[in-house]
C-alpha cells in the first residue's frame, strides 16, 4: 500500500510539475485567470458548470473588445481540478499561479477554498471567492481574497429572518424548527447562524439534526428524528443528493408540517431538484444565494449558456462568471496586471448591476466579504424554481403554508 | 456456508468443538440490544422502530453490494477494489436503459446480463494470469485501475450532474407504525433472492461444485479437470451480476453521480470481513447489522458517530472472532 501510494504522489508530482513549465503571461499577449474547481469526484459536475461559467465570462469580455484600459488585451482562463481535495485544490491554485495567472476564482467546497486562500496570500495573488460558504475562510485575516456570496453566518440569519418574515406576512405562527443540516464547517456554521437570529427573532424552539457527509444514502431516520418535537417547519441544509433524500423521506413521513426550509441549501434550488424530487419538491421553500432572476442581464445569460452548454445555469455557474468581471473590473482599474494593484483596486470596487440578487452593488469590506450580499428566498411552484421573497426579487407569490403532500397547520 | 468452507466440511468435522451458531448469536445480541434501547434508551419509540426497518433495508441492500464482492474473494482471492465503481456502472447502464423507455427494473434484468459478460471478460484478458501467479499487490492495482477507469469514463460519458430516473412503483408501506418506500422494500426483498439463488448455485449446480472446488483447492481442481480459468471467469461474471441487481434495485432512489458507488466500496469490506472472508450468509448477516449499527447508532450519536459506531462493532467483532461471523478458521 505504501509503494502505491508513494507511485500514486510521483505520478501527481510528475503531472503537475510537467504543467507547470508552461510560460508565464508577458505584456502583450492574453492576461490569464485562474479557476480551481472539482472537476472530478463527487462534485465534478456542478464544477463543470462553473468553470463553463467562468469560460463564458471570459469568451464576453474578449468579445466585447477585452480590458479596454490595458489596450484591449483579452483575458485567458486557465483551468485546474481540485478533485474536490484539499490539498489538490492548493497544488493546482500553485500551479496556475506559476503558469503566470495574475487572479484566481474557485473553489466551490469549503475546505477546498481554505487551502487555495492561503496559496493566494502567500503568492500575493487575488482570488475572488465564487461559492464557499463557510466564514472561517475570511476569518483569518488574508488581504487577497474576496467573496461574493454571502457567507454562512450571513445565509443562516438571512434564512432565519426571511423565514420569521413571511410566517408574519402569511399570519401563519412559526415556533418551533427542526435542523437538519450536514456534518462539517458548511452545515454547522448555517446551522448555528439561523439558531442565533431565530431566537432574536422570537421562533422559541430551533432543535438540530446532524447526518454524516459520506455514507448518508437513507434519511428517513433523521427525518423521523426531526418530526419527534412535533416543529411547524423542517429546516435543512446539505447538497444536493442528500437534501434530495430529505425531501423524499418528509413526503414519506407525511409530516404534519408547515413547510420545508433549505438554508443555504445546495440542492433545493438546483433545477434539477423539481423533476428529481417530483411530488416531495411541490412547495420547498430554500433561502439561498442565488442568481437574480428578475434581471434583464442575467436571463440573457443564462439563456445563452443554455443553448452553449445545453444545461441550464445554476447559481454557483452564475457566480463563477460574476468572479471573472470583478477580477475584469479591477484590471481595468488597474494600469498594468500587477497583483499587488489588481489586488487594491478590486479592494475598492463598486460594481453595480450584479449578477447575484444583492443587497446593493458588490463591495468588499476590509475581511474581502461583499457586504451586501444577501440570502433571498425560492420555493418550487409547478415543477420550476421561483424566487418568492423579498418583494423586489420575487418572481412568483409565495405559497405557505405548503398544501400538496404536506398537511397544513397544526 | 462459505465457499470454501463447504468444500472443505468433511475434513473439518474431527474438529467438533460444540459452538453456538454465530447466526443465532449475532440474533440474541442484536434483540437484546434492541429490547435495552426500547425500554431504557430514553427515545422516542416510535423513531427506534423506524431506525430497525430503516436499518434492516439498507442493511440488504449492503449485503447485495457485499455477497459479490465475497465470492470474488473467497474464490479468486482477489481484493476488488472495482467493486464500488461496477456498481456505479450497473446503475448508469439502467439509468442509460430507462431512458430508452424501459421501466426500472425490466432494465435491470437486461443489465444482470450485460454486467456477468464484463465481468468474465475483465477476469479473463486482466487478471487470470495474475491470479494464477497468486500475485496479490498485481491484482488490487488492476482493480483499482480499473474503478478509476470506469469512473471517469462515466464522468466524460454522463457528466458530473446528478442523474435520476423514472421510479415506476411510488408510494410506502408502513412496518410496525414506521414507514418504508416500495423501491427499498423491493431492494430488501431482491437482495433476499440474490443471497438465496447463490446459495442455491454454489450447492446444488455442477458450476457451483467447481467453484467450491477451486476456492478450495484450485490445484487439485485442475487435477481432477476443472478449467480453472472458466471458474474464475464465471466467479467474476457472478460477482459483477450481483452488483448490477445491486445497482438497478438502487437507482430509484439514489442520485446518479460517477463516484456514487465509492462510498460502498469500504463498508462492503468492513461486511466481508465482518461476516468472514469468502461466506455469502456472513455477508448478509454482516450487511444487516452494519445497517442496523447505522441507523439506530445515528440516534444515539449523530453525523459521523454512527460510522464510528460501525467501525468499533467490527473491531470487536474480529477481536472475539478473528475469521468473521462465518469464516473458516485457517
Amino acid at each position: 500500500m505504501k509503494k502505491l501510494v508513494g507511485a500514486l504522489t510521483a505520478v501527481a508530482v510528475m503531472g503537475a510539475a510537467a504543467c507547470g513549465s508552461s510560460t508565464g503571461s508577458d505584456d502583450s499577449g492574453p492576461i490569464k485567470i485562474g479557476a480551481v474547481h472539482p472537476e472530478t469526484g463527487a462534485l465534478a459536475g456542478v464544477g463543470g458548470l462553473m468553470n463553463d461559467g467562468a469560460a463564458m465570462a471570459v469568451a464576453d469580455i474578449n468579445a466585447a473588445g477585452g480590458i479596454a484600459s490595458l489596450g484591449g488585451r483579452p483575458l485567458e482562463l486557465v483551468s485546474g481540478d481540485s478533485q474536490g481535495k484539499a490539498d489538490v485544490g492548493r497544488s493546482e491554485a500553485q500551479r496556475l499561479i506559476s503558469s503566470g495567472a495574475v487572479a484566481l476564482i474557485g473553489a466551490y467546497q469549503s475546505d477546498v477554498t481554505q487551502g487555495v486562500t492561503s496559496v493566494a496570500e502567500r503568492a500575493r495573488v487575488p482570488l475572488v471567492i465564487d461559492v464557499a460558504i463557510d466564514d472561517q475562510i475570511l476569518d483569518q485575516g488574508y488581504r487577497y481574497s474576496f467573496r461574493i456570496q454571502p457567507d454562512a453566518s450571513m445565509a443562516g440569519a438571512d434564512g432565519a429572518r426571511a423565514l420569521a418574515a413571511i410566517a408574519e406576512q402569511t399570519g401563519q405562527a412559526v415556533n418551533r424548527v427542526s435542523y437538519i443540516h450536514i456534518e462539517g464547517a458548511y452545515g454547522e456554521s448555517a446551522f448555528h447562524a439561523f439558531e442565533k437570529e431565530a431566537r432574536n427573532e422570537g421562533i422559541s424552539s430551533v432543535q438540530g439534526i446532524t447526518y454524516p457527509a459520506t455514507n448518508f444514502s437513507d434519511a428517513t431516520t433523521v427525518v423521523r428524528e426531526a418530526a419527534v418535537s412535533n416543529p411547524d417547519v423542517i429546516a435543512a441544509t446539505g447538497y444536493y443528493p442528500d437534501s434530495l433524500l430529505v425531501a423524499r423521506a418528509i413526503e414519506q413521513l407525511n409530516l404534519n408540517v408547515k413547510g420545508v426550509y433549505g438554508v443555504a441549501n445546495g440542492g433545493f434550488d438546483d433545477s434539477s431538484f423539481p423533476g428529481d424530487a417530483g411530488t416531495a419538491g411541490d412547495g420547498v421553500l430554500n433561502a439561498n444565494f442565488h442568481f437574480d432572476g428578475t434581471s434583464e442581464r442575467v436571463n440573457d445569460i443564462r439563456a445563452r449558456f443554455q443553448e452553449q452548454f445545453g444545461r441550464p445555469m445554476e447559481t454557483a455557474a452564475v457566480l463563477s462568471y460574476q468572479a471573472v468581471e470583478v477580477i475584469a473590473a479591477g484590471l481595468e482599474e488597474g494600469t498594468d496586471t500587477n497583483t499587488e494593484a489588481l489586488r487594491d483596486a478590486i479592494a475598492a470596487l463598486s460594481i453595480e448591476d450584479p449578477l447575484v440578487a444583492n443587497g446593493g452593488p458588490i463591495e468588499f469590506d476590509e475581511t474581502g466579504q461583499n457586504k451586501n450580499a444577501l440570502a433571498i428566498v425560492m420555493q418550487v411552484r409547478d415543477g420550476a424554481i421561483e424566487q418568492v421573497f423579498p418583494e423586489q426579487f420575487a418572481t412568483d407569490a409565495i405559497e405557505f403554508p405548503v398544501g400538496t403532500g404536506l398537511e397544513t397547520g397544526l | 456456508m462459505s465457499v470454501a468452507s463447504a468444500a472443505t466440511a468433511s475434513s473439518e468435522s474431527g474438529r467438533t468443538a460444540p459452538r453456538v451458531s454465530p447466526g443465532l448469536a449475532v440474533g440474541l445480541t442484536c434483540v437484546l440490544m434492541l429490547t435495552v434501547i426500547y425500554f431504557f434508551g430514553d427515545q422516542d419509540q416510535a423513531l427506534i422502530t423506524q431506525a430497525v426497518v430503516s436499518g434492516l433495508l439498507l442493511g440488504g441492500v449492503y449485503a447485495l453490494i457485499s455477497v459479490g464482492l465475497t465470492l470474488i474473494f473467497g474464490v479468486l482471492g482477489i481484493v476488488n477494489f472495482a467493486q464500488g465503481a461496477m456498481l456505479t456502472m450497473a446503475m448508469y447502464i439502467v439509468y442509460a436503459l430507462s431512458t430508452t423507455g424501459l421501466p426500472v427494473y425490466a432494465a435491470t434484468i437486461v443489465a444482470v446480463p450485460l454486467m456477468f459478460v464484463f465481468g468474465m471478460i475483465v477476469q479473463s484478458t486482466l487478471l487470470t494470469k495474475l491470479t494464477i501467479s497468486g500475485s496479490h499487490e498485481g491484482p488490487l492495482l488492476v482493480t483499482l485501475g480499473l474503478s478509476l477507469l470506469i469512473v471517469n469514463v462515466l464522468l466524460m460519458i454522463f457528466g458530473g450532474r446528478p442523474l435520476s430516473v423514472e421510479v415506476p412503483v411510488e408510494g410506502t408501506v408502513s412496518i410496525f407504525g414506521s414507514v418504508a418506500s416500495w423501491p427499498r422494500v423491493l431492494a430488501f426483498i431482491g437482495a433476499a433472492i440474490v443471497a438465496v439463488a447463490l446459495k442455491l448455485v454454489l450447492e446444488r449446480t455442477p458450476l457451483g461444485l467447481s467453484i467450491r472446488a477451486v476456492a478450495s483447492n484450485s490445484e487439485g481442481a485442475k487435477l481432477v479437470g476443472v478449467d480453472v480459468g472458466r471458474v474464475y471467469a464465471f466467479t467474476f461474471g457472478i460477482g459483477a451480476a450481483c452488483v448490477a441487481v445491486a445497482g438497478g434495485l438502487m437507482t430509484p432512489f439514489t442520485s446518479l453521480t460517477p463516484s456514487v458507488g465509492e462510498q460502498f466500496t469500504i463498508l462492503a469490506f468492513v461486511i466481508v470481513v465482518l461476516g468472514g472472508l469468502g461466506s455469502v450468509i456472513g455477508a448478509v448477516v454482516g450487511g444487516l447489522v452494519i445497517g442496523l449499527v447505522q441507523t439506530v447508532g445515528a440516534i444515539y450519536l449523530p453525523g459521523t458517530g454512527s460510522l464510528i459506531l460501525v467501525f468499533a462493532v467490527f473491531i470487536l467483532v474480529l477481536f472475539l472472532r478473528p475469521e468473521g461471523l462465518y469464516g473458516v478458521r485457517r
